[in-house]
């Protein structure tokens, strides 16, 4: 058990003069400014006291003072708070050490600034490009400032891929960027040996949409939310929610509570939809089309429910920054237990019809193994972390919104397979029942749902914000700034680091089941690649581009 | 046990028997509070240019003809049907119908366009009185405003005269291919 | 006389095999609930896709005839069928050898296009259709020697009427059985349409057929399955045989509208198996039609 402030006397201690600024925010941020030459030694401090890497983020502070910045972010799970580790390196010569040797889970933050920001990171054990397309011109770093947001270099012609070579005795099997078990284009290549896997490449980011630098350049603060909920077809209130709340706390502005209640409300039902939504996306892809057809119709009830709220099907546009937009009425709330009490029981249903059923243990179970260990080693989150026996929830971690008054249970499974992930998933279908009732039923009336900021935000304020979406954790990093825009924002969504793992939760297993260990982790590819600028019409000069690939309308 | 789950899997559909819609065959009604495409009344409309200033998909532009007379044309094609237009007009001009069959070949099915006569200051010879409602209090619209309707496009910085270079670079406006343009 | 007989078969199986495929999408959109594509939607189709332009994506000459092929093979076959417990005129010509030949060539054609298409995909497919192929055959062999080994003859309508002519007995019994189990995977349907029909792993065999090919591929499959269905109803369901030809026909197809439903049944509401599990199951389903085989030597 330690505290923020344990943390922080002991890392003062040890790194003494090297440490330029510490500061604290709300009592669970910790911010250490640190030189670049020790970066690595303090995050294996950090990891040695139990930290988890959350995400790295870069940004761009040449008109400020000529350097290029990049923060660590640690977790504390079991005490509640979090350690962002600045550094900074000058603009004409930004080496740095890599963390990835250490700590697995940092290797896509790098590989990120390496090709958005021109930072090179010395020792990375694969600095190949990550974001970028592989004809993106060299030099052209588009998150730095002097990039303009609808930059469209010449294409160049021939450019392939760079995946690795394959091992020795197996053949490639590409998956993608168009194939019938993805939902996205992203490309696999899959090395088999007749039809065992034995390894896997990944390249992906082919819907980077450039969210981040046009939030940071064309945006003002209060219509980031509803960008944000254009991320994702799925987890689109996470998002506004998280960076609301990043704002929020960066402004010191206190919300009503009866605004955090109605995100609560927002953001289970998210949390429902999208685990129907899986549930049925599982069976399809195990063959298994009544199970797909029937958690969909369920789901359907959860949608006219949100169109009841919210005024539309899936992106809400109900959370801004000071609370949401729309209040929930008596007759809203009869309905929402309405519908709650119709899920449930055909939850209870469908539940019962697929958890005896031999022939889907069979796809599901020992499939997508990876150990307890090496899951805390990649920092995988979510219900693949929790059935892989590791206990992270951010709602219970590190409260937000109204989740300091609900109680409520984390299902945690230890058979490391793709089964513990349906069940847990399952399992957490009810527990968002069981809060969404809590929150009717303690909904305080103390203030209006959305509370007015009259004073400007004050620039150059750093802040983090994570909220539990359904498919793990989601970071959002913000640091604001003038003209009444954010100077940088950085979204980390769940499947970021998950993805990071599927070659190890790959090996050994068939074929076969590729698409279902795939599926397990519950891929979002729309929020994994938001960072690069595409712009869609000609001769405007602000357009936004919008999330066009949803499944389910993704499956979906 | 696998035999009961087949059969409680084939008796699932039992209860809710077909769900098929009929739609488009029938009209499917939406909930209460939909927000479908807005629509604003003209009558009550004064042209302050709020829903303008706040439209996230920057598809509801101003034109001021001469001093007397403001054109404001909503572009439903990026329309996001947010609704923060209804939400801030100072007259409750605009609401957000139940219409979402909106796909069509013509443009003009989704545009609306308002002609606004405006009264000018005796004073100072503006428009719109700013003490009423707070809205107003933050528009940056000062001046004349003349987005681009022909090209449907958005003009960021208003000055107070009118800049014809500043207009003619909209119309002709193309993206840069490299940097330093 | 007989001659008659060989096209109506021909001609019933051609006309009726889409509508028992759509009698089991219809039946499977009902489980989930949903309305489902009208029973007529496989003639829709087929007509669709014969009506497109024939793209020959791998340029060689195999490609082409191995649809062809395909149909052939099943329409042989068809015209040997006892339907209506009246051999037809070419019944007398072949003899079960015959049957199981012509219908390895089927699955053969399908192996010739896959690997002709010069495609990872269709090459993976192929090499499940091959596994299943080896492992499933031997229990529709097992099922006619069965009835061989009871008359001691080799002919089609001898060994199909024999088998449960006399009743039934242990090994008819087992056969039956074995024979249900095995259905799904001679029709390559849920949960064991591996090789054929994997849209979410792999696109399967057919993957570069596309217009006439891919047409008469379906339709292979679609007689495939009515041919299985009608072996089952001919062989293991004999009672209700009345003597009249066209009532026993029109029986005969209501038997297998059932079998048809059942087929659908089993096939919505699984999982499609991995090819190693599946061929587990298989060598278990060739185990115990040797068993019968073994138990309808010694009489029982």
């Amino acid at each position: 058990m330690s505290t923020i402030e344990n943390v922080k006397t002991g890392l003062t201690e040890k790194f003494g003069g090297d440490i330029t600024n510490v500061d604290t925010q709300i009592g669970s941020r910790l911010y250490i400014d640190i030189k670049k030459e020790r970066i690595r030694e303090i995050t294996e401090d950090l990891v040695s006291q139990g930290a988890r890497y959350l995400v790295g983020v870069g940004y761009d502070s040449i008109d400020r003072d000529n350097t290029l910045g990049m923060v660590h972010n640690f977790a504390f799970d079991r005490d509640g708070f979090m350690v962002c580790v600045k550094t900074s390196v000058p603009a004409d010569n930004p080496v740095m050490d890599s963390i990835t040797p250490d700590i697995w889970g940092a290797g896509w933050s790098e590989r990120e600034y390496m090709d958005l920001l021109g930072m090179k990171f010395e020792g990375h054990p694969k600095p190949k490009r990550l974001v970028l397309a592989d004809d993106w011109p060299e030099g052209i770093y588009p998150l730095r400032k002097e990039v303009p947001h609808d930059l469209v270099p010449p294409a160049a012609e021939d450019v392939a891929y760079q995946i690795d070579e394959c091992p020795e005795g197996t053949t490639v099997v590409p998956v993608g960027p168009f194939h019938t078990c993805l939902h996205e284009p992203e490309h696999f290549a899959v090395y088999v040996d007749g039809e065992t896997i034995k390894g896997c490449d990944y390249r992906g980011f082919m819907t980077h949409r450039g969210i981040e630098k046009l939030c940071t350049t064309q945006v003002s603060y209060n219509e980031v939310p509803f960008i944000a909920e254009r991320i994702c077809g799925i987890c689109g209130t996470v998002h506004a929610t998280c960076y609301s709340q990043a704002v929020e706390i960066a402004a010191d502005l206190k919300i009503s509570r009866r605004a955090e209640y109605i995100r609560t409300i927002m953001l289970e039902i998210e949390r429902l939809h999208s685990h129907l939504l899986w549930l049925g996306v599982a069976g399809h892809l195990i063959g298994f089309d009544t199970v797909f057809m029937h958690s969909w119709r369920v789901r359907e009830n959860i949608m006219w429910l949100s169109e009841r709220i919210t005024g539309n099907r899936k992106t809400y546009g109900m959370v801004v920054i000071g609370g949401v937009r729309r209040d929930i009425t008596p007759d809203i709330e009869a309905d929402i237990l309405k519908v709650m009490d119709i899920v449930e029981k055909e939850m209870v249903t469908i539940h019962g019809s697929i958890a005896g059923d031999t022939a889907i243990h069979k796809r599901t179970k020992g499939v997508g193994y990876i150990s307890k260990e090496d899951t805390i080693k990649w920092n995988l989150v979510g219900p693949v972390a929790r059935a892989r026996g590791v206990d992270i929830d951010s709602r219970r971690d590190f409260p937000y919104a109204a989740y300091d008054d609900m109680k409520f249970d984390v299902p945690v499974l230890d058979s490391c397979d793709v089964w513990a992930t349906v069940v847990v998933r399952i399992l957490e279908i009810f527990e968002a029942i069981k809060i969404i009732r809590q929150a009717l039923k303690g909904m305080p009336d103390d203030g209006p749902i959305l509370t007015e900021m009259d004073e400007i935000i004050k620039p150059m304020i750093h802040s983090i914000s994570v909220v539990e979406a359904p498919r793990g954790e989601s970071v959002h990093y913000v640091i604001t700034g003038e003209e009444n825009r954010a100077d940088r924002w950085r979204v980390r969504a769940p499947t970021y680091p998950n993805l990071q793992g599927v070659p190890q939760m790959l090996l050994n297993d068939q074929f076969a089941d590729f698409p279902i260990i795939l599926g397990s982790i519950d891929p979002c590819f729309s929020c994994t690649d938001r960072v690069q600028v595409i712009n869609m019409k000609s001769g405007a000069m602000t357009v936004m581009n919008r999330n066009e690939l949803e499944q389910m309308s993704r499956k979906s | 046990m696998w035999l009961t789950s087949k059969i409680k899997q084939i008796a699932m559909a039992l209860r809710p028997g077909v769900v098929t819609l009929r739609y488009p065959f029938e009209p499917h009604p939406v909930p209460e509070n939909f927000r479908g495409a807005p629509h604003w009344d003209h009558h009550k409309c004064v042209g302050c240019g709020a829903c303008a200033n706040h439209c996230s998909s920057r598809c509801i532009l101003v034109r001021d003809l001469c001093q007397e007379i403001r054109v404001m044309l909503y572009d439903g094609s990026r329309c996001t049907y947010c609704g923060r237009c209804a939400e801030v007009c100072p007259e409750d001009a605009i609401t957000m119908t139940d219409r979402f069959e909106l796909a069509t070949g013509q443009k003009e099915d989704i545009t609306e366009t308002l002609e606004l006569f405006m009264l000018t200051c005796q004073r100072c010879g503006r428009c719109f009185d700013m003490e009423n409602t707070n809205m107003l209090d933050r528009l940056d619209l000062r001046g004349y405003r003349y987005d681009s309707l022909e090209t449907r496009s958005f003009i960021r910085k208003t000055t107070d005269q009118f800049d014809k270079e500043i207009f003619d670079k909209t119309v002709k406006y193309e993206r840069p291919d490299k940097l330093g343009d | 006389m007989e001659i008659v007989y060989v096209f109506i078969n021909i001609v019933v199986f051609l006309a009726l095999a889409p509508l028992f495929d759509g009698i089991i999408r219809k039946l499977t959109a009902r489980v989930q609930s949903r309305q489902g594509p009208p029973v007529i939607q496989p003639y829709f189709d087929l007509l669709k896709l014969l009506g497109k332009e024939n793209i020959n994506s791998a340029d060689n000459r195999a490609f082409k005839l191995a649809p062809v092929m395909a149909l052939a093979s099943i329409i042989s076959v068809i015209s040997f069928v006892p339907l209506g417990y009246k051999a037809t005129c070419l019944t007398g010509y072949a003899d079960i050898i015959t049957v199981i030949y012509l219908l390895t060539l089927g699955g053969v054609s399908i192996l010739l296009g896959a690997l002709s298409s010069k495609n990872t995909y269709a090459m993976i497919g192929a090499s499940r259709e091959m596994v299943t192929m080896v492992m499933v055959e031997p229990v529709l062999a097992m099922t006619f020697i069965l009835g061989a080994v009871k008359v001691r003859s080799l002919g089609i309508d001898a060994t199909m009427f024999s088998i449960a002519g006399n009743g039934y007995g242990w090994s008819v019994g087992l056969m039956l059985i074995v024979y249900l189990l095995a259905l799904q995977a001679f029709v390559a349907k849920q949960p064991f349409d591996i090789a054929e029909a994997e849209i979410e792993i792999l696109e399967g065999p057919f993957i570069e057929y596309s217009g006439p090919g891919y047409g008469l591929f379906k339709y292979y499959m679609m007689l495939k399955q009515m041919f299985y269905a009608s072996l089952f109803v001919i062989v293991f369901m004999p009672f209700l045989s009345s003597g009249f030809y066209l009532v026993d026909l029109v029986i005969q197809l209501a038997e297998i509208a059932v079998v048809f439903a059942f087929i659908a049944l089993v096939g919505s509401t699984n999982p499609r198996l991995r090819i190693d599990q599946a061929v587990k199951y298989y060598s278990v389903l060739i185990v115990l039609a040797i068993c019968a085989v073994g138990l309808s030597a010694y009489g029982i």
